[in-house]
């Protein structure tokens, strides 16, 4: 592993105090634009501006322990890369279904039920690659930035419930918008970093000015209280089978997205990155689960680790866990102050959703690019194109999904689960017929390692094969054929099969013999040295390693050892 | 598989080409054996030159490290590639022979 010149502090380092401070200040106060999701789901759920309140502190306390989960590893859980956890927003759109048919406690129910699909997922991550390309990450996140962009837009210039804006409500959203984007793209350092914040401190304040914060508004947040407990146990939990699909599609994404911010980690800490370490990953993704799982017993909005921040590490450079400790802090210090959460529920709705447009247009692009990530051919274009218009149909021609039964109607009827749905099953039609087989025969005798290695060499390159991986298969090949010949008495010739799809290569060899030995403990040198049993298990030492998965089975007289590669 | 003697003052060099495995360790156990027991240390095999090496190679170059061990003679190896490095890693042998990352340091270390 070698670290790029760009990255200051790893994730082992120990950066100076200040440094260590300040970064974890920058990534709150980037986190800070999140709180209003908690408070608009409590809005959308008709609950008192006191709940609301204790919703936005029991999701800090959930982010500090979150955070701690995500970045310190603790046995089996937390990825160890500064990729900590925000309010969600895929969990923004389905927690607002939730909150409208059922209120707070369905939102918190269905939570947890999403943090336990997430948590599930991460321990099946390798073999469900396939289900889960690239084109359906971007695809989900690209869902998600129109989804809440939606919400944004429809809460900033209302519709049928909120009724029509007035000129100056319009005015003072556009000025927060354009400060948003004006210091984004022309600001510099700290004004950069806190173009969000400064956008909704300057909407709240024109809201004041001109009088669209009312004064009962204002009494509101003077009444909350400066210091307090957050309340916890004030509520209670439940479920319902309708919620089921949506939540489960927002833990799916959840699951990508934490995917995708710990791979980003990890690329921008090695300059030799070539594939993403999965067990890390998946600690990761068992983690961010787990955040999402506490948020909804607490009594907070799911959780799941926030791209921005992750964005914020690699820009500064800073990625050493210790930031960890300020972050979460902050976060829990911040939950003792009822006045937040106040303010965070009776933001003005323009100031809300130019905050929510803002955000919306990167999580568009971010989705966009892990889209055209790889080389798109017909049936990546096919996938992309027609889920993306089952997405998009929900809101442009909604009464198509009256074609669809009508128990589904209602758990379809949003673009984010049409639009995922559309594509999980696309994929898995789409993925028919990409699985290429070739086999070769290797006569007993002196083995010809160049006519093995030209075979694999060959068959990648048509494939479009990764040489590295090729590489690693060449090797097993030729050690297994040489190992077997030599140690496994082998009756007749050896059958050699390659499989290869896209996602993983499987070298199969089989032969009339005994079974070669795989084993996981390296034989020790006196063993390799002084006798030829030592010698072949270091042979299949070796080879178990360099596989991602190695079996083998014994049958009526034949063997076959199957090597795994992912791709 | 190909051997290559050259001499760098007191340093023997052996630089070996093309694949080390069953076929070809033997001979390779065989030539630099003899070299150690003529004396001929300190020896640097560079395997630069090494497109692969099997378990059989590993196995040989343990026990060629025991050879000189016991004469009370350096040796070492140098210039692996990254593909023959990984191999070395995999198997649990970087950290058990000396090797140097070219032929300028291991003849430096060896004298």
């Amino acid at each position: 592993m070698r670290r790029p010149s760009s990255i200051l502090f790893g994730p082992e380092d120990r950066p100076p105090p200040a440094v260590t401070f300040v970064s974890g200040l920058q990534q709150v106060g980037l986190m800070s634009m999140y709180l209003l999701y908690p408070a608009l789901i409590a809005k959308a759920a008709n609950a008192p501006p006191e709940a609301a309140s204790a919703m936005v502190s029991l999701t800090l306390v959930a982010l500090a322990i979150g955070a701690i989960l995500q970045v310190i590893p603790m046995g089996p859980f937390g990825s160890g890369q500064l990729c900590h956890p925000v309010p969600s927003i895929v969990y923004f759109v389905p927690s607002l279904l939730a909150a409208k048919t059922g209120g707070l406690p369905l939102v918190l129910g269905m939570t947890i039920l999403a943090g336990l699909l997430e948590m599930g997922l991460s321990r099946a991550l390798r073999r469900l690659r396939p289900v889960f390309p690239p084109e359906i990450v971007g695809i989900v996140i690209l869902l998600v930035g129109i989804a809440s962009g939606m919400v944004g837009l429809r809460i900033a210039f209302g519709d049928v419930q909120t009724g029509a804006i007035s000129r100056v409500e319009l005015v003072i959203g556009m000025v927060t918008l354009a400060l948003m984007v004006g210091l984004n793209i022309w600001g510099k350092g700290a004004w950069r970093i806190a173009c969000v914040l400064v956008g909704m401190v300057a909407g709240y304040a024109a809201s004041v000015a001109f009088g669209t914060l009312s004064p009962t508004d204002l009494a509101a947040i003077g009444h909350a209280e400066v210091f307090a407990f957050p309340k916890f146990g004030g509520f209670s939990w439940s479920f319902d089978m309708a919620m089921a699909i949506p939540f489960a599609v927002a833990a799916v994404a959840a699951t990508l997205k934490a995917i995708g911010n710990i791979t980003t980690l990890q690329k921008a800490n090695d300059a030799d990155w070539v594939r993403a370490d999965m067990p890390q990953v998946s600690r990761g993704v068992l983690a961010d689960g787990l955040g999402t799982v506490i948020s909804g017993v607490l009594g907070g909005q799911g959780l799941n680790s926030g791209t921005p921040g992750v964005g914020l590490a690699a820009a500064t450079g800073v990625l050493s866990r210790r930031v960890v400790y300020p972050i979460a802090v902050i976060l829990f210090l911040l939950a003792f102050l009822p006045k937040l959460g106040a303010l965070f529920y009776l933001m003005p709705r323009m100031v809300a959703g130019a905050a929510l447009i803002f955000a919306a247009s990167f999580i568009i692009v971010n989705g966009i690019q892990v889209m055209t990530s790889r080389l798109l051919d017909s049936r990546k274009t096919l996938l992309i194109g027609m889920a993306l218009m089952a997405g998009l149909v929900v809101d442009a021609q909604p009464q198509i999904l009256r074609l669809l039964p009508e128990q589904w109607q209602p758990v379809l009827g949003t673009s984010l689960v049409l639009g995922t749905v559309i594509a999980l099953a696309l994929n898995l039609i789409f993925r028919m017929g990409m699985r290429r087989t070739v086999s070769l025969t290797v006569p007993l005798g002196p083995i010809d390692s160049d006519r093995i290695e030209q075979f694999l060499r060959e068959s990648g390159e048509a494939w479009g094969a990764r040489a590295d991986v090729i590489e690693r298969a060449k090797f097993n090949l030729v050690q297994s054929i040489e190992t077997i010949v030599e140690g496994c008495d082998p009756e007749d010739a050896l059958e050699v099969e390659a499989t290869f799809d896209e996602f993983y290569l499987d070298i199969r060899v089989s032969y009339r013999g005994p079974l070669l030995e795989l084993p996981d403990r390296r034989p020790t040198n006196e063993e390799i040295m002084e006798t030829e049993e030592g010698h072949r298990r270091l042979a299949g030492f070796m080879l178990r390693r360099f596989a991602d998965r190695v079996s083998s089975t014994y049958r009526s007289g034949r063997s076959t050892v199957t090597f795994h590669f992912d791709h | 598989m190909t051997l290559e003697e050259q001499k760098a003052g007191s340093v023997t060099i052996l630089e070996v080409a093309g694949r080390i495995d069953s076929a070809s360790s033997p001979s390779l156990h065989e030539r630099v054996g003899a070299l150690i027991a003529q004396g001929s240390m300190p020896l640097l095999l560079d395997l630069g030159k090494v497109e692969y090496i099997s378990s059989a190679g590993f196995r040989v170059l343990l026990l060629l490290a025991r050879q000189a061990g016991k004469a009370g003679g350096r040796f070492a190896l140098c210039a692996l590639t990254p593909k023959v490095k990984q191999l070395f890693d995999l198997g649990g042998f970087l950290d058990l022979l000396p090797i140097a990352n070219t032929r300028e340091e291991g003849i430096a270390e060896a004298q």
